[in-house]
């Protein structure tokens, strides 16, 4: 390379100088890339089939940390960050809007389709396979053998719903969550009005408390989300005895212990059991449960994603990184944070209330 | 020696060492399966090979007699075996050719080529099978494992504590000695790391060119970082080139490989399993890994120079979406030298996919999909953007070069369509990984709703690969007829609309799978719709010709090769979505040759077209033309002798996806002349034969004459003429700039803001201000309508 471009190209991997616009080397994308490869590959060898391999687990996390590694790189460049260079669109008709404002609008479009896919899957599932619990009641299963005795599994479609809404204790989690995400995004958008209150007008360490704390708030609150997610699928909770509420004790089992399984080949409900006879219904609810499990957790991977950002933000809130100037960069998280939001509205009617 | 450097030097040996870690599950690749039983000695007991174990194997004749039957003893001696044992040892045949059988209980089949000992067996030094010797001449190999076991079966240890083993290699010949047949994976690996040590060389060589002084690792690594961590679009468009160019190979050596094993009858040069994972891996690497690289590597390098950007929206992202299809490429080949590739075919349909018995590679073929499509959709967040935010000022919609309208409407169509393909990859990931069920038809998963996710991005993606050629060819033929592309209007209303109607025609892929019929009928009328818009830009381009006055240049040609190929494909194209007509071409070579008419002689051929007319823009170094003009005659006839007849073929109910055929005589003979008595059935037409050879002798020649392309681009970059900033007399903005264009391609940046970006008035004074010979001739020669000039 020559003298004119290691001016202009400082470092391949640390602090840009983002003043002159031009292309800048990076080793971000190579680093990146072959990180979701390495993923990719042990992640698959971690688990064949269904069948566990513990030996891939290590692995599997240096995948991650090979992504990791290349995010870091690319927040590292992104960090001189000040906010002269925030190209503008050129041609009608976006003239004079951020450019990465169009792309992140473009990038939801994608995002659409994402979620559209799998709704189809679950409109195809749940509209054409029979709901387990109209098989129950007909009670035809019985003569037909699908019972815990014969070992005959009848394939029938178990909404997560029909647990999760059993009890008002059970659907806790996702009515908090949904309020979770809905009060996260009012925070993010606080934020963004803190950081764009013009210079002078209020004091910059007031800015730089107010942009940090609400980004902060915006990101515990899709921690709690994480949590409250992992509560229901895999760890169930206690409630106790409350004579005054008319509480009594019992425990929420959480799918996971209630057999609601991602890869469960067979499963059976405790309500399913006919009380004149006292035979058990044994269904195979593995598309139900692959479907509910893969959308609510594509869903829950972009809050998770969300956080990674979130964490950079917050972080650089605190070191003052926000101002007049660059503030519309949390506009963008914010669009995307919105669509996150939105998609849980319709994920949660679908999959926790129907 | 500066920190920058001691940085870069370390990187670059990181890079390489990643590199080679994401390359070691494709490399770990012994032609013949590393992990067979043959090679580590399925379940030995004991970690080291025992010497005192003496393993025999009698009764097997220096030179066989065909398909004679033959009683094989096994046998051992030595070792802790004891008759007092409760159990003293076991065994494991394998063998190269024929197929043995248990003659008693005491063994067991695993495939026809491979038995071992049963329970019952194992309390026996000796054992018996039966061994049918081919029908034709092989040189067969016997590979036999025998355990000596002292009996602790019971104990805590596990049983095979203080057991030994021994193996035992025996070859045998026919009644005709033969050479050693080739074996296709050899092949395979072969050929692609000679390919990959010739683009290294010719990569270090161009280093060697540009400083003969600096040839040395000082100044190699941080040039090689420089390109591995480029995010300037016209270097990231050059990484796309090499990335496809390199696959197109690699696609094209399995096209050989295919083709050489279709060449006669009953030929067995590839078995079942090995042509499945060819022409999986053929398809995959030829849509993925070559034709969409090409395109963005056109699209990289002249969509920000057409539109007067200085660079794309978000340089770095498209620095990912390069480097997200190396690894990609990585993962899909991971398995097919050791004989587990994906053999699924490039639809991967379900419930295949998610089977066991699927290939293990498929899972990672899988994954290397996965990475493609965030590959795409990063691709298509930054064309998006960039074509509509980035257009220099006074560029209006409707005043954009016709490549980039096709660069928009294709990523449009991909991006749309492409987020339905990855989740349904995911589904299939997960399926194969952690046991889920949304392909599993024992649990009530839909097999076809597969198919819905894949054709839904399926039928866009073909378009997504032939929309950038009309591109190609609309600026080539106007530039070459020295006149505006007749209709660009209409042009762009046509991309526009084949864009919209791609995404309600893809249910004619899915005739034959018990669609309701008032749905194929619909799909039927949409998918004959897409004759239109196409029709018109034929026509189009026609009277473009018709009303200029055409120079006779290498990339005219291939644009002339094109309106051929692409036309005869379009119209065999007309034949699918007639339902009738369906049902007899589905999976016959009459696809197979619409899909090669459209994909070769469409892409492709507008992929050359583009190589050759930008050639000079993005290297500042002119093509020899009499080179281009001799590649273009030899690959336009030989690749019309490789698909034309495949129409035949297909018409007669040669099937395609079958890795072999047969025709009908009185005697079926298959290439050793052995008599195949089951292949009457279903058999082509004699002459079937003829055409298949000579098929196979045109592929060949169009895979070698693609080399004169590779050769006049290196002889064009070591020694060729210098080229003019417009050598053909374009008057798009790539013109504007010199050759090769500068860092940024336009204007300065300057306190946060882009200064002297070209505008459309700059595109119009520089027509008329063209220095070049064309540019002369254009002035003197075109004849403007007087609307034209006003506009």
């Amino acid at each position: 390379m020559s003298d004119h471009d290691e001016h202009h190209h400082p470092s391949a991997w640390g602090p840009h100088d983002w003043t002159h616009g031009a292309p800048h080397n990076s080793w971000s994308p190579l680093i990146m890339s072959m990180g979701f490869g390495i993923f990719l590959f042990m992640l698959a060898e971690a688990f064949t089939n269904g069948v566990f391999n513990a030996g891939y687990v290590p692995l599997v996390f240096v995948g991650l940390f090979v992504s990791l590694v290349g995010l870091i790189i690319w927040w590292r460049q992104d960090m001189s960050f000040d906010g002269t260079y925030e190209p503008m669109a050129t041609g009608a008709p976006f003239k004079n809007i951020q450019i990465r404002k169009v792309a992140i609008w473009v990038f939801l479009m994608s995002e659409m389709m994402v979620f559209t896919s799998l709704f189809s899957t679950y409109i195809r599932y749940r509209t054409g396979i029979e709901n387990c619990q109209t098989v129950f009641e007909r009670g035809d299963w019985m003569q037909q053998g699908y019972t815990l005795e014969t070992g005959e599994a009848l394939i029938c479609f178990e909404p997560a719903s029909h647990l999760i809404a059993s009890s008002m204790w059970h659907i806790a989690p996702g009515a908090i969550n949904t309020f979770a995400l809905i009060i996260s995004s009012f925070t993010i958008v606080q934020a963004l009005r803190w950081a764009k209150k013009p210079f002078g007008t209020i004091d910059e360490e007031v800015r730089r408390k107010r942009v940090f704390r609400y980004l902060g708030s915006t990101w515990i609150l899709a921690i709690i989300f994480l949590i409250l997610k992992m509560t229901e699928w895999f760890i169930g909770f206690y409630v106790p005895e409350i004579e005054i509420l008319g509480i009594h004790e019992h425990h929420i089992h959480s799918l996971y212990a209630e057999g609601y399984l991602i890869n469960a080949d067979h499963y059976h409900h405790h309500d399913w059991v006919d009380e004149a006879t006292g035979a058990t219904m044994l269904a195979d609810i593995s598309v139900s449960a692959s479907t509910f499990y893969v959308t609510t957790g594509t869903h829950g991977v972009h809050v998770a994603g969300g956080i990674i950002g979130l964490t950079y933000m917050t972080f650089k809130a605190w070191t003052g990184g926000y101002t007049p100037k660059n503030a519309v960069s949390i506009e963008y998280f914010g669009l995307y944070w919105h669509f996150v939001d939105l998609v849980w509205v319709l994920v949660f009617p679908f999959f926790y209330l129907y | 020696m500066n920190r920058e450097k001691i940085i870069s030097r370390t990187l670059v040996i990181f890079t390489v060492l990643l590199l080679g870690m994401v390359a070691v599950p494709s490399a770990t690749s012994l032609p013949t399966g590393v992990a067979g039983v043959k090679d580590s000695g399925c379940n030995c007991h004991g970690a080291v090979v025992s010497d005192s174990v003496i393993p025999t194997l009698e009764g097997l004749p220096e030179t066989y007699n065909y398909s004679e039957i033959y009683t094989l003893n096994i046998a051992f001696t030595g070792g802790p075996a004891d008759p007092a044992n409760i159990n003293q040892g076991g065994f494991n045949l394998w063998v190269s050719d024929g197929t043995i059988t248990p003659s008693d209980a005491s063994v067991q089949s695993w495939n026809p080529n491979e038995v071992s000992h049963t329970d019952a067996g194992n309390d026996q030094t000796s054992w018996t099978v039966e061994w049918t010797a081919p029908a034709n001449d092989r040189n067969v190999q016997f590979i036999l494992h025998t355990n000596s076991v002292n009996g602790n079966a019971g104990s805590a240890e596990g049983g095979t504590i203080g057991d030994e083993w021994n193996r035992l290699s025996i070859q045998i010949s026919s009644p005709v000695v033969i050479l050693e047949q080739a074996n296709p994976y050899t092949v395979l690996t072969t050929l692609i790391v000679v390919s990959f040590v010739l683009l290294l060389t010719v990569l270090t060589f161009i280093f060697y060119q540009n400083n003969p002084e600096s040839f040395d690792w000082e100044h190699f690594a941080p040039w090689v970082a420089g390109w591995l961590t480029t995010t300037d679009h016209k270097r990231v468009g050059t990484l796309y080139f090499l990335a496809g160019f390199f696959f197109l190979g690699i696609g094209g050596i399995m096209a050989i490989l295919i083709r050489i094993q279709l060449m006669v009858p009953g030929n067995d040069f590839l078995t079942q399993d090995q042509y499945n994972q060819f022409f999986t891996l053929h398809g995959t690497t030829m849509i993925f890994l070559a034709a969409m690289p090409l395109i963005n590597g056109a699209a990289n390098w002249m969509v920000p120079l057409q539109i007067g950007a200085p660079d794309l929206a978000l340089p770095r992202l498209n620095a990912m979406s390069f480097w997200l299809q190396p690894v990609g490429a990585v993962l899909i080949f991971t398995g097919v030298f050791s004989g587990t590739g994906a053999d699924t075919g490039w639809t991967g349909y379900a419930p295949y996919i998610v089977s066991e018995t699927a290939h293990v590679g498929t899972t990672m073929w899988v994954a290397g999909q996965i990475l493609l499509v965030a590959s795409s959709t990063l691709t298509g967040i930054n064309f998006l953007t960039t074509i509509a935010v980035m257009r220099a000022p006074g560029m209006g919609w409707m005043q954009m070069p016709l490549f980039t309208w096709s660069i928009l409407v294709a990523n449009l169509m991909l991006f749309l369509s492409i987020p339905a393909f990855g989740v349904g990859l995911i589904q299939v990931y997960l399926d194969r990984v952690i046991g889920t069920a949304f392909y599993d038809a024992a649990s009530g998963g839909d097999p076809l709703l597969w198919s819905h996710l894949f054709w839904y991005f399926g039928h866009p993606e073909v378009y997504v690969v032939i929309v950038p050629a009309f591109g190609i060819i609309s600026e080539v033929i106007a530039t070459s007829a020295r006149r505006s592309v007749f209709g660009y209007r209409s042009m762009v209303y046509a991309m526009a609309g084949i864009g919209v109607v791609s995404f309600i025609v893809y249910g004619h892929h899915m005739f034959t799978s018990g669609m309701d019929p008032t749905l194929r009928f619909v799909t039927m009328l949409t998918t004959m719709l897409v004759a239109v818009p196409t029709g018109i830009k034929i026509f189009n381009w026609l009277m473009t010709m018709n009303g200029g006055s055409l120079v006779y240049r290498t990339h005219t040609l291939w644009a002339l090769g094109f309106l051929v190929t692409f036309t005869l494909g379009g119209i065999s194209g007309m034949f699918f979505p007639s339902m009738a007509m369906d049902l007899h071409f589905h999976e016959s070579y009459f696809v197979v040759a619409h899909f090669h008419y459209v994909l070769v002689g469409g892409t492709v051929f507008g992929l050359f077209c583009g190589v050759y007319y930008w050639f000079p823009k993005m290297s500042g170094k002119m093509l020899n033309e009499k080179l281009g003009v001799l590649h273009f005659l030899t690959a336009f006839v030989t690749y019309n002798g490789i698909f034309w007849p495949m129409h035949r073929l297909g018409v007669w109910g040669m099937a395609r996806r079958h890795h072999t055929y047969f025709i009908s005589v009185d005697e079926v003979r298959g290439v050793d002349g052995e008599i195949i008595t089951e292949a009457v059935l279903g058999a082509l037409p004699p002459e079937a034969a003829g055409w298949n050879m000579f098929i196979t002798v045109n592929a060949i020649l169009f895979f070698f004459s693609n080399f004169i392309l590779i050769a006049n681009v290196v002889i064009s970059l070591v020694r060729g003429e210098k080229a003019p900033a417009d050598p053909w007399g374009g008057w798009s903005f790539e013109w504007l700039t010199d050759s090769p264009p500068p860092t940024p391609s336009f204007g300065r940046f300057e306190n946060g803001e882009w200064h002297d970006l070209p505008t459309l008035a700059d595109a119009n004074e520089h027509v008329a201000h063209e220095p070049s010979r064309l540019g002369i001739w254009f002035s003197k020669l075109m004849v403007a309508d007087k609307e034209e000039v006003e506009n």
